[in-house]
């Protein structure tokens, strides 16, 4: 009797299935890290979409849909990344594993990751906010925080 | 014995001369050579400092932005894993409860008509 309550208990329930599949991402810190400003760029509207949605409410079941398609782009996005510019891709964000997740000691990586990124697919990284007239932080040619080794 | 009278005189040449002239040797750069040198180094560096405030702000602009960007993508995540829970959570209290009359899976337990007016 108990035992059989414990199995139902820790049995894991599946999604309801008037709900479509959807993969998950299933990347890690690291990678997502790395494309972060690219999927900012990529799926920007499905991500506003998005968050206005859960600005109306923020019940799970409320934005499933405009979830789904978060999710589906980001996939779509880190794809395509995959598939054109896999190598320094890979570069950058082993680098950030390495670096403890900081920006600002992968920069040799992330500018040859940027440049492919704006050849192949178009798109650039932008930090919103930056001041006017000022060299945005990633691409300061002798910024002050640097790695001690070249 | 007899020896030949012999004056005493000042060696050949002369005396030296008294030395009254004071002596010291250069012992550095003066003070307000200093003053100024120490004035200029610490200015860079304060310069440098506030450089370095300014390019760590927009660091951590760049760090929160990447992580803003990531939000949408972790909270769809997150969404459908608790919803996919809740309703397992609902399936299994509406078949525990199969056999109370009235019961409502999913509702809460503090709902009690009794109470409401």
């Amino acid at each position: 009797m108990s035992t059989e309550a414990t199995a139902t208990a820790v049995k894991i329930p599946p999604m309801p299935a008037n709900i479509p599949h959807v993969d998950e991402v299933g990347a890690t810190s690291g990678p997502l890290k790395s494309a972060a400003f690219f999927i900012g760029a990529y799926c920007k509207e499905y991500n506003e979409d998005f968050m206005l949605c859960k600005n109306e409410n923020r019940q799970p079941e409320h934005c499933l849909k405009e979830g789904r398609k978060v999710t589906r782009c980001a996939i779509d996005l880190l794809t395509k990344m995959r598939e054109n510019c896999g190598k320094q891709f890979d570069a950058h964000w082993e680098c950030l594993e390495k670096n403890n997740h900081e920006y600002f000691l992968c920069r040799k990586p992330e500018r040859t990751l940027n440049s492919c990124m704006f050849d192949k697919l178009g798109l650039t990284k932008t930090i919103p906010g930056t001041p006017a007239g000022q060299t945005p932080v990633h691409e300061k040619q002798n910024p002050i925080y640097k790695p001690i080794q070249k | 014995m007899s020896l030949p009278y012999r004056q005493d005189m000042p060696p050949a040449g002369g005396f030296e001369m008294v030395k009254y002239k004071r002596n010291l040797p250069f012992r550095g750069p003066g003070a307000y050579v200093i003053l100024g040198g120490v004035t200029a180094i610490c200015a860079y560096g304060f310069y440098r400092l506030g450089m370095g405030n300014l390019e760590r702000r927009e660091l951590e602009r760049e760090k929160v932005w990447s992580r803003i960007h990531l939000v949408p993508l972790l909270t769809a995540e997150g969404d459908r894993e608790e919803y996919r829970r809740q309703q397992g959570a609902i399936a299994e209290e509406r078949e525990i409860m199969k056999d109370v009359p009235g019961w409502e899976a999913g509702k809460s337990v503090y709902s009690n008509p009794k109470y409401s007016q």
